[in-house]
């Protein structure tokens, strides 16, 4: 298949460029916008879907989908309030908790997909259902509060000194480490490890991966495991923010996810994708929720603009890719 | 054995449930040769390849030997230890990756590297491209790449494994004049480093100028192998195709009095064919020929409108018809038996009967909307019986039949929908030779009986058994018509490799 | 010996049907010998028969574009969507006295349009654009879930005419109006699936839109056809559903979506398209149906039911992919 080098660069680029347009439309319809207070804001309050769709990105890169993960992170936030609440305050001790239980949710959904050859959407929906089922079994839909306050004060931290709230200077939420951390792990394991080119190759030739050597159900089986520990992780992160549990917080938020990564220019159909492009897709997403908000446009909204958003970028994805196969050159034509 | 020999193979056959399709081959590939393995469509050549490259396993009493030691199991693993690589005509590359990464990966994956180093696959990559000689763009993206530069890093790869055997599969079926100058140039370059390559191919001319030996198979037989200065193209074409033809040949019949029921003007299609014009007459077979990747199906396709041409004109009966989809063609009349039998023509997971219904499940209707099942169970056993499929048992799975009686299947679903004109691409491929006479007859009778066929055959001796007329295309253009009482073999190979360019030798 | 005529998978349904039957009537016996007082009642017995058209309309509009080669992930919110626009129309009319007859007319006629207008964007993405079904149904789910937060706010849509509480609510000579309306669906599903032109061609694409499509089948037309079906279905479902609760909320139905999907494939539906019988389908709604009221009956937390559900779908799954890997060792 014939694709323009150009193209590629461009993609990310592309979507970058349109991050730029429309914070330029956001600022001009809200000049509020472009507040340090305001960036900040949409700063904090979407590093968490940042990690979530960073890990989410090899799932997608391959062709396959995860609609559990919203029923996840709940169920991690409510583990690692739990952990705290019951067990120790240690912040490390907790953050660990929290991504260990999330590679083992994962890790029921790698082989769920890779060894019982479950559909990854079937498979999914069936785990969301469980998690979320025992999650709110357990909580009974209640809230965990007063947890403790070295977590509560982590949580609060910030880096450097950007500007004045009340009567202290604000620097950069700590939470953002562990997006870079997170951003940096996975762009480590897609670019520089053999299992992050199997999660490309899957992806943009599964029998040609087969052919060439890949152990293509372990790497499948890995991916779903990172997923979860990546998830976990956001889980933790999510806690440190809110200060409380909530078990219900994350309903139907793996919509949101899934079009956050597809908006960053991964490719539904597998094999293309990328951490810095899921950032950007991210961003887009975050600032288009913003501008909505100061925009005083009602909530609602949001919903018909992720499934719009959704459709949208798929459907460029996919007609991009019919045009590309209809102009393939079959014969040599002689020249009279 | 021979010292000079990389590999030597003795007495290898493979059959197949109802076919043989080798009998009895020697071969011998010298070390630091470019060894030309020739034949028509169904020669044998391809088995013959997925046996050197271990992906089938030949009939017991096969010799092979490499590098002088006898191998008793080869397969694909210890065929590529042993440094045969097969690049196959879809180079099984990722377009999304880098040119390095497509090179140089393999050997990562086989020592099962935990942590890449891109500087040493880089290098690696590098190293494999000077030995061809060619210079490109490392950090490239595959898809990027014209399918001849896709080739050569598809080469690449296989050099990363340390290849002794090249095996390519019609490498130059996609590549321009030029880049086969380039392709052949490299391919010297590793025949004197000591590399043996055996390629496949139609083009008797690159043939002639770039190989060193030939071995010709016919029919899954071993008929020789020659030096380059013993050949010339008029004996490579007798060789190829000289033989009794086997089957009943049909008197040819003049149809032009009955009139034309299609007819093509200038079709045209970038990238699949160019100012194609003929004609069709009531009744009549006309058998269109040429090598692999002349175009050929694309015309059908066109025809269909599974695949529209881009310009050009068609006329059903006279009056002018556009076609855009196969429901179109399929409302005019026209039928199509594709190529690929059991991804586009048969539903394998579904029952004869439900597969011969398709076509006019919507006229088996009663009033009431629902299909008449009485109807269809009639019309099933109907064409069952007139086509002979065998085993008759209408609510079989497609899947469990033989080549030729899915063939027929296919057939009967078409000849429920009445048409008057019938497209048929390689209808006897992979059939054996039994099966392939009584789909013959059928084809002559349905002609017979008022249908007109384009048939689409790389087969000679079939073309000439059963077609009135015959049309050569070579390189997406019509290049030749016979009359199909008077053609011979040899004209027409002439017509469908050299285009009539050179003259044919009394 | 006349072994291995490669018979149509019908005979093996045919004893799997046979093998739901009897799953089904095993769980209803243990469920009455569990809670004798409460499951045995008549009380419980309506309230399944009430209950289970809903699920059941829905497993068949999931269970038709899952023959087809696809997923319909939207079922629920189209629903919800159909039941809020037409809870709109039901609400305005009565407040402004229009008599009941043209206002049920209206409503009904609204419930049915919207469910045709979802239904023909899901098939338009599907066939036109060519956006994987899975995907083009979650994004239109969620795009539906938008547009029903939007008119109701969060809130639930009411006041709607008495009249209309007959369609969930009423018996008729001892039948629940709702079963009647099941059975005609089935009916009809039945037909139109099983034994129509339309039917056997979605059953082919299931198998392979390729050749179905050069056999000289309109698959998009096809296609279209089966979304639009489905969405109707749904909001049928919608007019059961918004009359028992006697209102619309976008978030009524929504266990339903991960009960049809193991309905359907319960009930011998393959996940991959191109297999899949009515009959095998309504059992296995049965089955789900007496497992869900037997687990409401015995006090178990609903949200157990709901680990449940999900475990039973990964169950079937589970058996279905190992009873063929033991048909395909065996060959």
């Amino acid at each position: 298949m014939k694709v323009p080098q150009r193209l590629k660069q461009s993609r990310e680029f592309g979507i970058f460029l349109i991050l730029l347009a429309v914070c330029i439309i956001v600022t001009v319809a809200a000049p509020s916008f472009f507040s340090i207070e305001n960036l900040f804001d949409i700063l904090k309050g979407n590093v968490v879907l940042a990690i979530m769709a960073i890990g989410m990105l090899p799932v997608i890169l391959t062709g396959g989908i995860d609609v559990s993960v919203g029923s996840m992170v709940a169920a991690i936030t409510i583990i690692v309030g739990n952990f705290l609440m019951k067990g120790s305050d240690n912040i490390l001790l907790a953050f660990v908790v929290g991504c260990l239980s999330g590679a083992f949710l994962g890790l029921i959904n790698g082989l769920l997909i890779a060894k019982l050859k479950i559909p990854p959407i079937v498979a999914t929906l069936g785990m969301m259902s469980i998690i979320s089922g025992i999650s709110l079994y357990y909580t009974n839909g209640n809230w965990i509060t007063g947890l403790p306050k070295n977590f509560i004060d982590f949580g609060r931290t910030t880096l450097g000194s950007f500007y004045q709230q009340g009567d202290e200077m604000i620097g950069l939420p700590v939470q953002l480490v562990f997006l870079v951390f997170v951003a940096v792990l996975s762009w480590f394991i897609l670019r520089h490890t053999l299992v992050g080119r199997g999660i490309y190759a899957i992806g943009g030739n599964r029998v040609s991966a087969e052919r060439v050597g890949y152990s293509v159900d372990n790497i499948t089986v890995f991916l779903y495991a990172y997923e979860g520990f990546v998830v976990g992780l956001a889980g933790a992160v999510h806690t440190s923010i809110m200060r409380q549990v909530d078990p219900n917080a994350f309903n139907g938020f793996e919509m949101q996810v899934i079009s956050a990564v597809v908006l960053g220019g991964a490719s539904t159909l597998g094999g293309y994708g990328s951490v810095i492009g899921t950032l950007i897709g991210v961003a887009l997403f975050a600032v288009i929720n913003n501008g909505l908000i100061l925009m005083h446009i009602p909530t609602f909204w949001q919903k018909i603009v992720v499934g719009i958003v959704l459709i949208a970028s798929i459907s460029f994805d996919v007609t991009q890719k019919k045009y590309w196969e209809s102009h393939n050159t079959k014969v040599d034509i002689e020249e009279a | 054995m021979n010292p000079n020999a990389f590999l030597q193979i003795h007495h290898v056959s493979k059959t197949f449930p109802g076919v043989k399709a080798l009998q009895d081959i020697d071969l011998e590939v010298q070390r630091g040769e470019i060894h030309a393995l020739i034949g028509e469509n169904g020669a044998g050549k391809s088995t013959l390849i997925k046996i050197l490259s271990g992906v089938y396993q030949p009939d017991p009493g096969a010799e092979i030997v490499i590098e002088g030691k006898k191998c008793n199991q080869l397969t694909p693993l210890v065929a590529l230890k042993k440094g045969i690589v097969v690049i196959y005509q879809d180079f099984s590359l990722f377009p999304n990756e880098s040119v390095a990464e497509n090179i140089a990966i393999t050997t990562d994956i086989e020592k099962g590297t935990k942590f890449l180093s891109w500087k040493k696959i880089r290098s690696s990559a590098k190293s494999a491209l000077e030995r061809l000689g060619v210079e490109l763009d490392l950090d490239a993206p595959l898809g990027s790449l014209s399918v001849a530069k896709q080739q050569l890093v598809a080469i690449a790869r296989a050099l990363t494994f340390d290849a002794k055997l090249l095996i390519m599969d019609e490498p130059t079926s996609a590549l321009s004049k030029s880049e086969v100058e380039q392709l052949f140039a490299i391919m010297r370059n590793l025949r004197d480093s000591g590399i043996s390559i055996l390629f496949v191919s139609h083009k008797l001319d690159e043939l002639m100028a770039i190989s060193d030996r030939f071995t010709v198979l016919r029919d899954g037989k071993y008929l020789g192998t020659f030096n380059g200065d013993e050949l010339d193209n008029d004996i490579l074409i007798s060789l190829m195709v000289g033989r009794k033809i086997e089957y009943t040949i049909y008197p040819k019949r003049d149809c032009r009095g009955a009139g034309k029921v299609l007819e093509l003007k200038d079709f045209n299609k970038s990238g699949n064919f160019k100012d194609v014009s003929f004609h069709l007459y009531k009744g009549e077979i006309l058998g269109i020929t040429g090598l692999v990747g002349a175009g050929r199906t694309e015309v059908l396709k066109a025809i269909y409108g599974i695949n529209p041409q881009d310009s050009g004109q068609l006329y059903l009966e006279g009056n002018k018809i556009t076609v855009r989809s196969a429901e179109d063609a399929v409302r005019h009349g026209i039928a199509y038996m594709p190529e690929n039998r059991l991804s586009e023509g048969l539903v394998l997971r579904k029952t004869m009967a439900e597969n011969i219904s398709v076509t006019v499940v919507d006229k088996l209707a009663t009033r009431s909307g629902l299909v008449d099942r009485n109807r269809q169970s009639e019309l099933v056993t109907k064409w069952i019986q007139e086509l002979n499929i065998k085993p008759p048992y209408p609510d079989m799975l497609a899947s469990k039949l033989s080549g030729g009686n899915q063939q027929r299947v296919v057939l009967a679903k078409w000849l429920a929908s009445n048409p008057k004109v019938l497209l048929v691409d390689e209808p006897t491929n992979g059939i054996d030779v039994g099966a392939k006479t009584e789909i013959h007859k059928l084809l002559r009778d349905l002609a017979e009986s008022g249908i007109s066929i384009i048939l689409v055959s790389s087969e000679l001796p079939e073309i000439l058994a059963i077609a009135d007329r015959i049309l050569v295309m070579r390189r997406g253009r019509i290049v030749g018509e016979f009359n199909g009482e008077n053609a011979t073999q040899e004209e027409i190979m002439n017509k469908a490799i050299l285009g009539g360019k050179q003259p044919v030798k009394a | 010996m006349k072994k291995n005529t490669g018979k149509k998978p019908q005979a093996r349904f045919q004893s799997k049907e046979s093998v739901l039957f009897f799953i089904f009537i095993g769980i209803f016996v243990l469920m009455c010998v569990l809670s004798p007082q409460t499951f045995l009642t008549w009380r419980n017995l309506q309230s399944m028969a009430f209950q289970l058209p809903e699920l059941g309309i829905f497993a068949l509009a999931m269970m038709l574009v899952i023959v087809s080669g696809g997923m319909n992930l939207s079922i629920t919110f189209t629903a919800a969507l159909a039941s809020i626009v037409g809870g709109v129309v039901l609400s305005t009319m009565t407040a402004a006295g229009m008599g009941p007859t043209i206002t049920i007319v209206a409503g009904l006629a609204t419930f049915v349009l919207i469910g045709f207008l979802c239904g023909a964007l899901n098939g338009v993405i599907v066939a036109d654009i060519g956006i994987a079904p899975m995907l083009a149904t979650l994004g239109t789910s969620t795009l539906f879930e938008g547009v029903c937060l939007n008119i109701t706010k969060g809130g639930a849509i009411s006041g709607f005419p008495d009249a209309f509480l007959w369609f969930g609510n009423a018996s008729v000579l001892g039948i629940p109006f709702p079963m009647i309306v099941f059975v005609a669906v089935v009916v009809a599903s039945y037909f139109l699936l099983e034994r129509s032109p339309f039917g056997f061609k979605t059953y082919m694409i299931g198998c392979s839109p390729t050749v179905t499509e050069y056999s000289g089948i309109n698959v998009k037309k096809t296609l279209r056809i089966v979304y639009i079906i489905s969405g109707i279905l749904c909001a049928i479902a919608g007019v059961l559903m918004s009359s028992r609760y006697n209102s619309a909320k976008e978030s009524y139905g929504s266990s339903y979506m991960l009960q049809s999907i193991s309905a359907a494939v319960l009930g011998g539906t393959d996940i991959a398209g191109g297999y899949g019988k009515v009959v095998g389908t309504v059992l296995a709604v049965m089955i789900i149906q007496v497992i869900s009221s037997g687990l409401n009956i015995f006090g178990i937390n609903r949200f157990i039911t709901t680990v449940v559900m999900g475990a039973i779908l990964i169950l079937v799954l589970t058996i279905n992919y190992i009873s063929s890997g033991r048909k395909a060792s065996s060959k």
